[in-house]
């Protein structure tokens, strides 16, 4: 998958530059910097910068299918990367299963709760959400994940647009 | 100057220490102890999903309540760095190398006491120093033109990315995407329309908070459930402060007499240069603090001061990251840019003139920052057993707590569902971000940046006439200048070196 985001992010910056150049104008009349300058610069980095990375990732793809070894995957790859190039060894807590079900499902939650949230209204959305949830990784506690699906929706709900006045979506019911 | 700044800090401390400034500093160093205790959610998602929160506050205030959560979650995040190997943030990796070990030898209680001591320490040598060095560099910095702040953004990215090892390349890449997504939105100078898709909400830009709360928020969330957090059962830990092996050792404290000052003078250091941060600090605190023992085969096995340089370096990095924001109004590390977002959503103009024209916010914040250091180091002894307890909760009840508060948070700042979307997606580019090697941070930090790295890029061509030539005619322009060549080249060196040193094992063996 490695390879096929930094593929994605190539993509994104080809379609970037590309829709840059079309719209937006490079220099003023008076041959100043106009708006597309700094984002056709960026753009351009971003190009050679992606292919460099895509390059590298596919190579990494290759050593690893030739040997058959995978590394397991770290906790904190940025700070682990950094306490590496100083030569400090904070890997203790790598390794592990992975869980690429478990973010697919909770995304797709995420994603209905988002699209709900304008239909049914905050409240409800949230509701569902945290019932959608709970009974799908916390089963055997169907009480609890009720009563908390109701007391932590309420909660918030009340603290957003009761306390803090903030504009929340309302259902047709008014909630 | 002295009595400038004692006349300035008691003006501070009227603010910090009045009924609403202390309550909600007590609230913000609450509540960063606990952002900081649960992994996967750090002080940069904390501060961005809790600024809707803020809503009702003075500005000051809001901003002593966020900067309470920034610096509060450095001491939250060691309790789980050595109870369960486990760091609260990325700040706190370096405190699990002997954090750890030493919970396992039974010494939880003084690695505990040690480490709010050193974090203490920390965090108040760092605000003592603001408090000199704030101002100077403020009235330094009210010189500086456009040449020397796009210098000085690009050598904090620049830094942020290089420091990533093996992922140096990603890091840069991080920082464009950022850039990228910053010019969304109105050209400031010309008024043209960018990448706005002729969607009337995309024409104020791409909102950072949504953004950061995404990267931060629901992508590390992601990357934790990736790891199976929501699949561990709660710990179920106990510690009391009246137990006898609670307390530290007379030998503890002896031993880590300079690493306390060591770690904070590192820490300081690293916190204020531009895009290296608190975890960089810490590490590096980690790692100095064992190149100058004369013993550095105990550390990694449970030794105190591989445990109190970390600490007492990421809290005074904390707090000289405090220094570019408040003195150039750069941030330094992702936390740092969601509290400038957070400036700037209040109607704060960061620079060089903050000081000067909003001296009750500046000084309010950095007095509030003298009571949060006390607050927590009282809440990280004499509390311990509280915050233990929370980690009974399974992380599977804190999923959707995290979920439901960045969703509301984000819909809540404008009323868009559009910004809600935009969180949703940030959310899953964070997770793939963290789980390739990418770094979040930068991208927040370049977006935070971007508008005005752009205003000041133009601006130096122009009034160069397109020679760029500000660049190294200017004494603070040429030795930027030198440094962000420094930057660039000294790790390609370093990691040439290395290479050919390898070979050159690999030959000989």
């Amino acid at each position: 998958m490695k390879k096929w985001f930094a593929a994605a992010l190539l993509l994104l910056s080809i379609g970037y530059t590309i829709y840059g150049l079309n719209t937006l104008t490079l220099l003023t009349s008076s041959g100043r910097p106009a708006a597309g300058f700094f984002p056709l610069l960026i753009g351009v980095l971003l190009i050679v910068s992606c292919a460099v990375n895509l390059w590298g990732d596919v190579q990494e793809w290759q050593k690893e299918r030739q040997t058959g070894v995978r590394p397991v995957h770290q906790a904190d790859p940025e700070a682990e990367a950094k306490a590496d190039a100083l030569g400090v060894d904070a890997h203790a807590i790598d390794g592990g299963p992975e869980y690429g079900r478990d973010v697919f499902i909770v995304f797709v939650y995420i994603c209905a709760f988002v699209g709900i949230m304008k239909i049914v209204g905050a409240l409800l959305a949230m509701i569902l959400f945290m019932l959608a949830f709970l009974f799908t990784f916390n089963r055997g506690h169907v009480i609890g994940n009720v009563i908390y699906s109701i007391a932590l929706p309420g909660f918030l709900y009340g603290l957003f647009k009761i306390l803090l006045n903030a504009s929340l979506p309302t259902s047709p019911f008014g909630f | 100057m002295f009595a400038d700044i004692v006349s300035n800090l008691s003006l501070g401390l009227s603010i910090a220490a009045s009924p609403e400034g202390f309550l909600f500093l007590v609230i913000g160093a609450f509540l960063g102890m606990i952002v900081g205790l649960f992994p996967g959610f750090g002080p940069a998602a904390g501060i961005a999903v809790l600024i809707p929160m803020t809503f009702g506050l003075e500005p000051t205030i809001a901003i002593i309540m966020l900067a309470g959560i920034y610096y509060g979650s450095m001491y939250g995040g060691t309790i789980t760095s050595i109870l369960i190997n486990t760091p609260g943030e990325s700040a706190t990796v370096a405190s699990t190398i002997d954090g750890y070990p030493l919970a396992q030898k039974g010494r939880a209680g003084p690695a505990l006491v040690m480490q709010a001591i050193a974090s203490f320490f920390g965090g108040t040598v760092g605000v003592v120093l603001i408090t000199a060095l704030a101002p100077s560099l403020a009235n330094f910095a009210a010189s500086f033109g456009p040449s020397e702040y796009f210098l000085i953004i690009a050598v904090g990215l620049l830094m942020l990315t290089t420091m990533m090892g093996d992922n140096k390349f990603k890091g840069f890449i991080s920082a464009l995407i950022g850039f990228a997504i910053g010019t969304v939105g109105v050209d400031v100078m010309s008024g043209q329309q960018r990448y706005t898709f002729g969607s009337s909400e995309l024409i104020g830009g791409v909102y950072f908070v949504a953004v950061a709360i995404g990267l931060f928020g629901i992508g590390e969330l992601m990357h934790c459930m990736f790891n199976g957090q929501h699949t561990h059962p709660a710990k179920r830990l106990r510690i009391g402060f009246r137990d006898k092996e609670f307390w530290p050792s007379k030998k503890d404290y002896h031993e880590s007499r300079w690493t306390f000052w060591r770690g904070s003078a590192i820490g300081f250091i690293a916190g204020v240069l531009p895009g290296s941060g608190a975890t960089l600090g810490s590490i590096i605190g980690y790692s100095v603090e064992k190149k100058v023992a004369k013993d550095p085969e105990k550390f990694g096995k449970g030794e105190m001061r591989g445990l109190v340089a970390p600490e007492a370096a990421n809290n005074a990095a904390s707090a000289g990251a405090m220094v570019p924001l408040l003195a150039l109004g750069i941030p330094g590390s992702g936390a740092t840019a969601v509290l400038l977002g957070a400036f700037l959503m209040w109607g704060l103009q960061p620079g060089p003139l903050l000081i000067v024209n909003d001296p009750e916010f500046v000084w309010g914040l950095i007095a509030s920052m003298y009571l949060g250091n006390m607050i927590l180091i009282a809440m990280s002894i004499f509390a311990i057993p509280l915050f233990v307890k929370f980690l009974d909760i399974p992380y599977v009840n804190v999923v959707p707590v995290i979920v439901l508060l960045c969703v509301i948070g984000a819909y809540a700042i404008n009323a868009s569902i559009i910004e809600t979307w935009i969180l949703v997606g940030s959310g899953l580019v964070g997770f793939a971000m963290k789980k390739y090697g990418y770094s979040p941070a930068a991208t927040v930090l370049a977006l935070v940046l971007g508008s005005m790295a752009e205003e000041t890029f133009l601006q130096t061509y122009i009034i160069s006439q397109g020679t760029m030539n500000l660049f190294w005619e200017r004494p603070v322009s040429l030795v930027l200048s030198i440094i962000l060549l420094a930057v660039i080249i000294v790790p390609l060196i370093v990691s040439f070196r290395g290479r050919i040193r390898k070979k050159a094992a690999v030959s000989s063996s």
